[in-house]
């Protein structure tokens, strides 16, 4: 799949702000938060919105027709498009009260409630967004039981290099549990994203051509002309695919810098070794790395429709 | 609405069965359709760079060619490939903003372009590559089925068929109700064995393919019969030998 | 649009083009069109349209004009044609393309009284052409089809798509409707081919040898039919045996020049006509000079019998196992005499017998350009229609048909026209039928009259001229024997030109004074190809939906063994550029030069366009291009008095008219009593008499003759041998000319070319639709071949021939004979030409596969150069290329190779002159 700069933008910068908003949420939660972080809580929610606001505002531009964005709110009954919409605006208000009832009241139950509700609206969002590519049937490398899970982890891991960061920048450390679970969440993505490779690895192909062409099994085919000899839209859409070569390289860029990278910066910062440049550069390695993992994942994945142009699937 | 609808008792199942023994791969139909469809209500399908480096446009139908080796030895197929009006179409369920419809009276998949907001989800969705973004207007377009002919009551009943069927030239496309067992098309499928593209990924096509086949003359198998020297052989003077009338 | 000739229907929105469909009605296309009829929208509307008369200001082929007016153009044009009607006739050469107004060019060239015009036939398929009609009275080429509801086995040799696009597709979807089995005989699986139940993957040029293998078994077997030989061919034929006479091998006859035969019953020698003999198939017998001979039958048996024309014989050279052509036979012999088709329809024959039934033999059989662009297809064509006549399934039911107004007597019509008065008409249309010496087009040294040298010695047979000989003749000929070339609907410089870069050489070059070798160049086109940067004036056409049209029986008519037929077109869309149709100017160019039936006597013009040419013109009493709704009244069929009205008759019948035959009329045309007489009456023939199908072809045994020194008219002795060994009475075959010429071991592979369905020769690139299908081509070959050479899909690859290299990229596939490369035809463009931009894949990618073609065969010592033709008939060697591939190297840049520089039209109008 040709990945755009929209789409990666989108799920990328969304999963931070909708992480950073979930661990404030789970925080408040679970009562972890300080009473007079009302700072961190209001520049955090903020932030988390700035995220949220510019992913969404970034898959604008892989709307051909903007002014009609509204509809996309209608089919939440059955798309998962519609209901990523749903879920982000929704989330919205919720992430304010939560802001604005800590900045008058500090923790009080409310707020616990509201952190409550904070953190299942933006995890919720990240689940529709994942959920969009975990529903597409022609595209393996999607369409499997990593998607969503993985979606939420990254979500969860970038969101908790940024609280960290905030957390360092409010109270000058990062204080234990939020290092802790940044590297934690660091981690578990590290293993999630080699599991999934692993199994789209190992996947068959959705289909053979002779199936795609209605010949039973045992028929091999092979293309000899295609309609058209330029490339259309469906080539160029579907039938993107990066060189063997460049993905392995890339997969191991991701997991040093998205990954492992950011994994060391939050144990040095819970170390307290120079925590506000330590947590600084993991959001950053996190950011690359991330972006890189959400171009591989477009890249490496295929449309079982390329197989009718003979392209690998 | 996205939902797909409930399958009405009685409701037609509209589609095309393509007969892959008989199309020779000529693009008729994938040029009348764009004809047609350029002219037609459902707007105009759009050409980029039409006399330059890179022709290209969108297409509801494109004809690809294959070489198979199967039982009885390698063959070329020709495979029209268009929208196959799924009963299971996801390309509808993705779709955020209700453009794509499934008609629940004939199982018609459509894009309603006035509601289209162009974010490709459902190309992404459809195994078959059926669906093309119009790069001018922003929208996504697809095979209607000729829908602006099929009920057209100006045409006579006869004409009324999608444009790529009333072309082809080698009658390789049919049109009709699949959901009528007593229908041309469902006996066709019946009768040839027609099967699904992609059975594996659960879409239920409405559109069926009559796989190739080949016919066959039995004859006893010869052999060469035994050098017989020179000269006209004693089968052919037999027969000359009997009397004939100018 | 094309040569296929569909009925259309056009709808208009706002006075614009909306939608192109196929007219249901039609006997053609009963409502379907193909890829280009339904991207008739974009040829409309195409930028490569010419908009206005040009005459050229640059150097040949520079590309640059001047706009004129059509008075202007028109002032050039009489006045050079007028100059040379007055000096030498001959000194104008006409050469049209595929047109379908091929009865008024030619008359007009008549009149005119020069010899040489020819249109599309001869780089087409004339072999096809005129094998058959010097064998059966009709052809493969448009003149026949097959019996598509009653065929059970149908065999095609070589066709990718045929004049006959649209019937044929029609009629393969009908056949496999019915189960009926398709055999495609053609070195390459696509199309058709593809579908068809068996493909056999000949190797190209062999096809002869094939056609005898089937007929060696058939004959083995004893499967011939015996019955429908004695009284419809001339297989019991009297053949004169006495070598070294005048007349060897020349049918008997007796005083009243009746052919004889043996009857076997009263044991004399008999008309072979006369009714109720029991006529011998074998045997010698004595005429009454003394002399020996034998049947027609007993010759062929003996030629087809021999070992060397057994399937195990032939087989590597065809690259076809004998078992498979052994196998085809049987299915052949089963099908046509265990599956015998009766139909329940009593007719009578032309010798008043009464048939209760029809019985015909299911076996059906279409051929085309494989077999026809071969040096030896004239043949193999033959070849072809010895086998339908042995199985008697010629015009029977589930058998090959003609479509009326065919069969024809043989061969077909009068010799070609020979200059009549100075000045004034040829004594007969130019393209004629000879049926031996007398004939030739020929001075007394034997040389030929005809500036592509079609009618003599070197291709007598030419009935439709040697197209693709055209410039590089007049250039030969130079400035004394050939003034004005003038051009029409043919993209002459390009893709229908052997070797385009040496025929635009010879369109641009000079002498020392500066004058052209070619002096004057006329070409009429309606968009800016190739050929028209080449010309020295340019009488832009409209297109084809500006126009009138006529679709004339005394053309290549579209009738159907259902019935004649014919059709018109109607303009329905006003030219918005500075337009006029061809045949308009033609016919106001004919009136300024006051030609006989284009002028009275005064001079004034008869016609003022060429719609009312189609209604007033009469070739023969009552005959006109139009054959429906004559007379006053509209009543008249085939013939009668012009009718006023008959246009609008046209258009309420959806532009064309149909006479359906009677059930009676339906089969057996060349022996059926009520169909001769019926086309007799409607104007169709001359004489209602039997039409003997030749198994014999005694004309070419009458050149033969001549060969051998016998008659007045002899070939100079150069030709000698070349004459006695082509013009075989039965059908030969001979490794292809330029293949026998070419050394095997450096270029061993064949190289051929087909049609693409969705493309129309070099007219398609300027269709914004189509050229997304095909706007470039490949060499395709088998994977195995591509293996030992190392090449892979889409490798630029070295096509080598003796002529010179392209290079192009290749890509791989099973179905094709491993000795054989091909690619589509035509798809390569000019830079410059087709108002297609700089960079357009056409020029960079696409590549003309004519560029390795020679027009000539190899240079011997001892000969003069011959022309890369057929021998008989002049037909175009297209398919006998040898070539090598190579793997280009790394340097590789990519782009095809010849490219030449880019002329694109540069216009100056007048407007910026002044
Ligand atoms: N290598 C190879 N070469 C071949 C062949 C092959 O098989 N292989 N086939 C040969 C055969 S059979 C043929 S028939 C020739 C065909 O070759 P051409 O006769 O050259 O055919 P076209 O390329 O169609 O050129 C026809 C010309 O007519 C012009 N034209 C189109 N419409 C109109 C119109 O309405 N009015 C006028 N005045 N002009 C019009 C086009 O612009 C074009 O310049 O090619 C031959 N060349
Ligand atoms: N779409 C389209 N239709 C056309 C035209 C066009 O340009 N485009 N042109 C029109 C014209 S002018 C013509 S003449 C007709 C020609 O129509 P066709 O007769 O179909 O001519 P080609 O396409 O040249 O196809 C020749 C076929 O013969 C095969 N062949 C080559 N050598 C041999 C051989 O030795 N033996 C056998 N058995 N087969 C061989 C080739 O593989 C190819 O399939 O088409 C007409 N119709
Ligand atoms: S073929 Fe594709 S676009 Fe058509 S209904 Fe099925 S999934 Fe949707
Ligand atoms: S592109 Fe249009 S039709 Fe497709 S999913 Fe998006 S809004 Fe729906
Ligand atoms: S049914 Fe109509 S829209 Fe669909 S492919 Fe055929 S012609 Fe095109
Ligand atoms: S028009 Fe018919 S034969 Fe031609 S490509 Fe389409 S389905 Fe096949
Ligand atoms: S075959 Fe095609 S281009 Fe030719 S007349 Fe018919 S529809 Fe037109
Ligand atoms: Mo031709």
């Amino acid at each position: 799949m040709k990945p755009a700069a929209s789409v990666l933008l989108l799920t990328t910068s969304t999963g931070f702000g909708f992480g950073l908003l979930a661990w404030l949420g789970a925080y408040s939660a679970l009562g972890l938060l300080p009473g007079h972080a009302r700072i961190l809580v209001v520049v955090g929610v903020a932030t988390a919105l700035l995220f949220a606001s510019f992913g969404l505002g970034a898959s604008m531009f892989h709307l051909e027709r903007k002014e009609r964005a509204w509809r996309a709110f209608s089919q939440w009954r059955s798309s998962w498009l519609s209901r990523e919409g749903v879920a982000a605006v929704l989330t919205y208000p919720v992430a304010i009260a939560f802001a604005a009832v800590f900045w008058r009241d500090g923790q009080v139950i409310w707020t616990r409630l509201l952190g409550v509700a904070a953190l299942v609206a933006s995890l919720g969002t990240v689940y529709c967004t994942a959920m969009i590519y975990a529903s597409l049937k022609p595209i393996r490398q999607w369409h499997n039981r990593h998607t969503a899970p993985d979606y939420l982890l990254y979500a969860v891991f970038s969101g908790a290099v940024l609280f960290a960061t905030l957390h360092t920048m409010d109270l000058g450390a990062p204080g234990a549990t939020a290092s802790v679970a940044a590297a934690a969440a660091a981690g578990v993505a590290l293993i999630a994203k080699r599991a999934y490779w692993r199994h789209i690895d190992t996947q068959t192909p959705l289909a053979t051509l002779a199936a795609a062409i209605g010949l039973p099994k045992g028929v091999e085919a092979r293309p000899l002309d295609a309609p058209h000899f330029t490339e259309n839209f469906i080539l160029r859409q579907m039938g993107f695919a990066v060189a063997r070569r460049h993905a392995v390289k890339l997969r191991r860029m991701v997991l040093a810098i998205g990954f492992a990278l950011p994994l060391a910066c939050s144990i040095l910062a819970g170390l307290a070794l120079a925590p506000m440049a330590t947590t600084t550069l993991a959001v950053a390695c996190a950011g690359i790395g991330l972006l890189l993992e959400r171009w591989l994942f477009f890249a490496e994945a295929t449309h079982v429709s390329a197989v009718y142009y003979g392209r690998r699937i | 609405m996205t939902m797909l609808p409930e399958r009405a008792p009685g409701a037609k199942k509209l589609g095309l069965v393509i007969d892959l023994d008989t199309c020779v791969g000529c693009h008729a139909c994938a040029v009348n359709c764009k004809e047609w469809n350029t002219g037609g209500e459902a707007g105009i399908l759009p050409d980029y760079d039409k006399y330059g480096p890179e022709p290209d446009g969108v297409w509801f139908n494109r004809i690809h060619s294959y070489e198979t080796d199967g039982e009885g030895g390698s063959r070329t197929v020709n495979v029209p490939r268009s929208c196959l009006h799924c009963e299971d179409a996801l390309c509808v369920t993705v779709c955020p903003t209700g453009a794509s419809y499934k008609r629940v009276q004939d199982g018609i998949v459509l894009v309603d372009t006035d509601k289209c907001i162009g974010c490709q989800l459902c190309s992404w969705a459809c195994p078959y590559g059926a669906r093309e973004l119009d790069e001018k207007a922003g929208v996504m377009r697809k095979c209607t089925l000729c829908i602006d002919r099929i009920y057209d009551e100006n045409l006579p009943p006869a004409e009324r068929e999608p444009a790529c069927v009333a072309t082809c030239p080698s009658r390789a496309r049919h049109f009709g109700d699949l959901a009528d067992p007593d229908s041309k098309v469902s006996k066709l499928v019946k009768e040839r064995g027609g099967v699904d593209l992609l059975p594996g990924l659960g879409y239920r096509p409405t559109n069926k393919y009559l796989p190739p086949r080949r016919a066959t003359i039995p004859t006893a198998p010869v052999k060469p019969p035994a050098p017989s020297g020179k000269g006209i052989g004693t089968a052919l003077l037999g027969l000359l030998d009997k009397a004939l009338s100018r | 649009m094309c040569a296929c000739r569909c009925g259309i229907k056009v709808h208009l929105e706002n006075g614009k083009l909306r939608y192109i469909e196929g007219n249901r009605d039609h006997p053609i296309n009963r409502g379907v069109l193909c890829g280009k009829g339904s991207a008739g929208i974009m040829t409309a509307i195409s930028p490569a349209r010419l908009s206005t008369p040009l005459r050229r200001t640059g150097v040949r082929g520079s590309g640059e004009f001047e706009a004129i007016s059509w008075d202007e153009a028109l002032r050039i044009a009489t006045d050079r044609l007028a100059a040379i009607r007055a000096t030498d006739p001959n000194r104008l050469a006409l050469f049209t393309g595929r047109d379908q107004s091929q009865s008024l060019t030619g008359h007009f060239a008549r009149m005119f009284g020069t010899i040489n015009y020819a249109a599309h036939g001869g780089f087409c398929s004339v072999n096809m052409a005129a094998a058959g009609l010097y064998s059966v009275g009709g052809a493969f080429w448009e003149f026949g089809e097959p019996d598509w509801e009653h065929a059970q086995l149908f065999l095609l040799f070589g066709v990718a798509e045929d004049h006959d696009s649209n019937p044929i597709k029609l009629g393969l979807g009908r056949l496999k409707a019915r189960g009926a089995k398709i055999i495609s005989i053609n070195p390459v699986r696509t199309g058709y081919s593809a579908i068809a139940d068996e493909f056999v993957a000949i190797t190209p040029g062999t096809d002869g040898l094939l056609v005898f293998a089937l007929i060696h078994c058939l004959l083995e077997a004893g499967r011939v039919d015996t019955e429908f030989l004695v009284r419809y061919t001339n297989a019991h034929h009297l053949v004169i045996d006495a070598p070294g006479d005048a007349e060897h091998g020349l049918i008997a006859r007796d005083a009243a020049g009746r052919e004889l035969c043996f009857d076997r019953s009263s044991g004399a020698l008999v008309a072979a006509q006369a009714v109720g003999t029991d006529p011998a198939l074998l045997g010698e017998f004595a005429l009454p000079d003394g002399r020996r001979a034998r049947p027609a039958f007993a010759l062929l048996a003996e030629r087809y019998c021999g070992p060397e024309h057994a399937p195990e014989a032939v087989a590597s050279r065809c690259g076809v196992d004998a078992a498979t052509i052994r196998r085809i036979a049987a299915e052949i012999a089963e099908v046509a005499f265990n599956q015998p088709v009766v139909l329940d329809q009593p007719w009578t024959d032309t010798a008043g017998r009464r048939h209760a039934t029809m019985t015909g033999r299911p076996v059906a059989m279409h051929a085309m350009r494989g077999v026809s662009a071969h040096s030896n297809g004239f043949h193999t064509c033959r070849a072809i229609h010895v086998l339908q006549m042995l199985l008697g399934a010629i015009d029977t039911p589930g058998s090959w048909r003609y479509k009326s107004p065919y069969p024809k007597p043989i061969p077909g019509g009068p010799p070609p026209g020979k200059p009549g008065t100075p000045g004034g008409p040829l004594d007969a249309p130019p393209l004629g039928f000879p049926r031996g010496p007398e004939d030739l087009l020929v001075d007394e040294a034997g040389e030929p009259l005809r500036l592509d040298r079609a009618f003599s010695w070197e291709a007598p047979i030419a009935i439709h001229g040697l197209m693709h000989m055209a410039i590089a003749r007049a250039y030969e000929a130079g400035p004394e024997a050939i003034d004005t070339l003038f051009l029409f609907m043919s993209n002459m410089a390009w893709n229908s030109a052997m070797n385009p870069g040496e025929t635009t050489r010879m369109l641009s070059e000079r002498d020392a004074q500066g004058g052209y070798r070619i002096p004057f160049v006329i070409v009429a086109d309606a968009f800016a190809s190739e050929t028209v940067a080449y010309a020295d004036l340019v009488l832009p056409d409209t297109t084809y939906l500006e126009r009138y049209d006529c679709i004339s029986l005394l053309d290549r008519p579209i009738g159907s063994a259902e019935g004649p037929a014919d059709a018109i077109r109607i303009p329905v869309l006003r030219p918005d550029r500075d337009v006029r149709p061809f045949q308009d100017v033609l016919i106001e160019l004919a009136g300024r030069l006051r030609l006989a039936d284009f002028a009275d006597e005064r001079g004034a013009p008869l016609y003022s366009s060429y719609a009312d040419y189609m209604v007033r013109h009469e070739r023969r009493p009552g005959v006109g291009p139009l054959a429906g709704f004559r007379g006053e009244d509209g009543r008249g069929i085939g013939k009668g008095a012009p009718n006023p009205r008959q246009l609008e008759r046209y258009v309420e019948n959806g532009s064309f008219w149909r006479h359906e035959l009677p059930h009676e009329q339906l089969y057996f045309k060349h022996a059926n009593r009520a169909y001769l007489t019926g086309a007799k009456a409607m104007g169709l023939i001359d004489d209602d008499a039997q039409i003997v199908l030749q198994l014999y072809c005694e004309p070419l045994q009458r050149f033969r003759l001549a060969a051998e020194g016998h008659g007045l008219r002899r070939p100079p002795l150069r030709l000698r041998e070349r004459i006695m060994r082509f013009f075989d009475p039965l059908p030969i075959w001979y490794v292809p000319l330029e293949e026998a010429m070419t050394d095997q071991v450096r270029f061993p592979l064949h190289a051929i070319t087909q049609r693409p369905m969705a493309m129309y020769h070099s007219w398609g690139s300027h269709n914004a639709w189509l050229r997304q299908v095909l706007p470039e081509n490949r060499i395709y070959l088998h994977r195995d071949l591509a293996a030992q050479l190392g090449v892979r899909d889409e490798d630029w690859v070295w096509v080598r021939s003796r002529n010179g290299s392209i290079r192009c990229q290749a890509r791989t596939m099973d179905g094709v004979n491993r000795d054989t490369v091909w690619t589509w035809n035509a798809i390569g463009k000019r830079a410059g030409a087709w108002a297609l931009k700089h960079d357009a894949p056409e020029f960079r990618r696409g590549f003309l596969l004519n560029h390795v073609i020679s027009e000539y065969l190899p240079k011997r010592d001892d000969e003069v150069q011959h022309s890369n033709s057929d021998p008989v008939t002049g037909q175009a060697a297209w398919f006998d290329l040898s070539v090598s591939i190579e793997p280009c190297g790394p340097e590789t840049h990519h782009e095809t190779s010849p490219r030449p520089a880019a002329n694109p039209l540069r216009v100056r109008w007048a407007a910026e002159n002044s």
